[in-house]
Formats: C-alpha cells, structure tokens, sequence
C-alpha cells in the first residue's frame, strides 16, 4: 500500500475505501467459473468468448470433442514483492457444451485486448434451410 | 457525435479493474486487468498525486442472438495516489493482451543507496 500514502494524503481516506468495497464486481449473486464466457450465434456461426487478459493465443489449449469445446490455460503468477495482488491467477479450465452440431474443420480461434474468441461454423445439416412447396 | 458517445457510455456500468502493484528496485509496475478494451480507448491522466487511468470496452458485434452472457461492456476506471517518490517525467505505460502495464520509476533521490563508513 506504499503508493496509496503520501504527505498530502498521510492516510487513505476511509470512505473512498468503503465505496470501493461496496461496489458491485464481476459475479456478484452468481456463482462464476473463469473466464467469464459469452455464447453467442447467428445463422452460420456459434461464437465462444471468453475474458482471458494477459495471456497469448498459444498459451491456450482449445480441444473439441464431439458434444463440447474445452479451453484450458494458466495465469501465470508474477515474482517479486506485491504491494496490492487483485488480479487472479492459477490454471483455468472450462467445458462448453455445443448444442448443434459444428463444422470441426473450419473452428478458428482469435485474440484481442484479451478476449478469446472461438468461431465455430454449424455444420451444414443443422443450419435452417427454407423448403420449397410445390403446388400441383 | 460527441452527445451520442457520451450517452452510450453512461449506460456502461463503471468497474475497477483488478490490479497488481510489484515494488521493485527500479520503483514501481502496475498492472491492470482490461480485457476488451482497445488501445485507443485508454486514457492515462496524471494530475497532480492521482493517476486516473480509465478505458471502454469496444462495441460487441451485432446481429449475434446472446445464449449467455457473463461479461459485457462497461468502462474501467481506477484512481491511483502517487508517493512523493515516483518520478513523474518518466512514467510510462503500455498494453498488451488485455493487460496495462504502468511504470512508475523512483525518483534517482529515492533511489535505495548503500552508505559508506568511513573510519575516523
């Protein structure tokens, strides 16, 4: 807390504090895994998202079985003398389970300002196909 | 235009980003959590003893049906007191995966030195 002390401000005022504590964070009322996961789709794709900062694409183990999509990864722990640790660290783990069957071949996998995500085409089967009526 | 944004970013909820502060020799690394947002939208402003740093979260993609959602755009924003021994001219900052990076070195005054004894 080193840096939160200075001669203009000898103490951390207390009620900026307290406002900090009661401020609703991430998870609140819900229990969570990590990352945080958005899933989402439109007609031809099931798009996975994920809040993972601070670690690189090919730092991440994406695996595709047949009913699920698993992403596996490690924050890693930084060394030295902490002066205030919020961020979380350890291994992460977690199963999606695909409800459509998807294009295995075509999954493609991107990072940016540490969000992940994973496109998964539907397979062509399990995309909504008009059907022609005939009349006779 | 301006109005605009400004009323799109008042519907973001606030969060502060969780953050790591290392003592090293050299002074002091903080990093913060900002997943989603883009260089652009970074804003480091040093006033006096308070380093605000705050930053929005790029606009998600449209025409995509939500299944589930366990994160969404918000603005972060964190305010950091400065000790008296961080030299100023020379914090610097920078961004990657998600993560900011600050670095606020120690002042060459404050800088740990060992003293000489001298024999009299």
């Amino acid at each position: 807390m080193v840096l939160d002390f200075n001669t203009f401000h000898p103490l951390p005022q207390l009620e900026k504090m307290f406002e900090e504590f009661m401020r609703p964070g991430y998870g609140s009322g819900k229990a969570m895994g990590y990352p945080p996961l958005n899933l989402s789709n439109d007609e031809e794709n099931v798009y996975v998202r994920a809040e993972i900062p601070g670690v690189s694409l090919d730092e991440i183990e994406l695996t595709l079985t047949d009913k699920t999509l698993v992403i596996k990864g490690e924050r890693k722990k930084l060394a030295g003398k902490f002066l205030r640790q919020e961020r979380p660290t350890g291994v992460f783990h977690r199963v999606i389970g695909l409800n459509v069957p998807v294009d295995r071949d075509k999954v493609a996998a991107s990072m940016k300002d540490g969000i992940l995500t994973v496109t998964l085409p539907k397979s062509e089967a399990s995309r909504p196909k008009r059907i022609r009526i005939g009349a006779e | 235009m301006s109005d605009i944004r400004k009323k799109e970013n008042a519907k973001l909820p606030v969060y502060r980003p969780a953050t790591d502060i290392m003592e090293e020799e050299k002074g002091f690394s903080v990093y913060m959590d900002m997943p989603g947002v883009p260089k652009e939208n970074l804003v480091i402003d040093l006033e006096e003893n308070e380093l605000t740093v705050s930053g929005t979260t790029a606009q998600a993609a449209a025409g995509e049906q939500l299944a589930e959602q366990q994160f969404g755009g918000c603005e972060y924003r964190q305010t950091i007191s400065l000790s008296d021994i961080v030299d100023r001219e020379r914090i610097a900052a920078k961004v990657q995966d998600g993560v900011l990076e600050i670095t606020l070195p120690r002042a060459a005054a404050h800088e740990p030195k060992r003293i000489e004894i001298t024999q009299g």
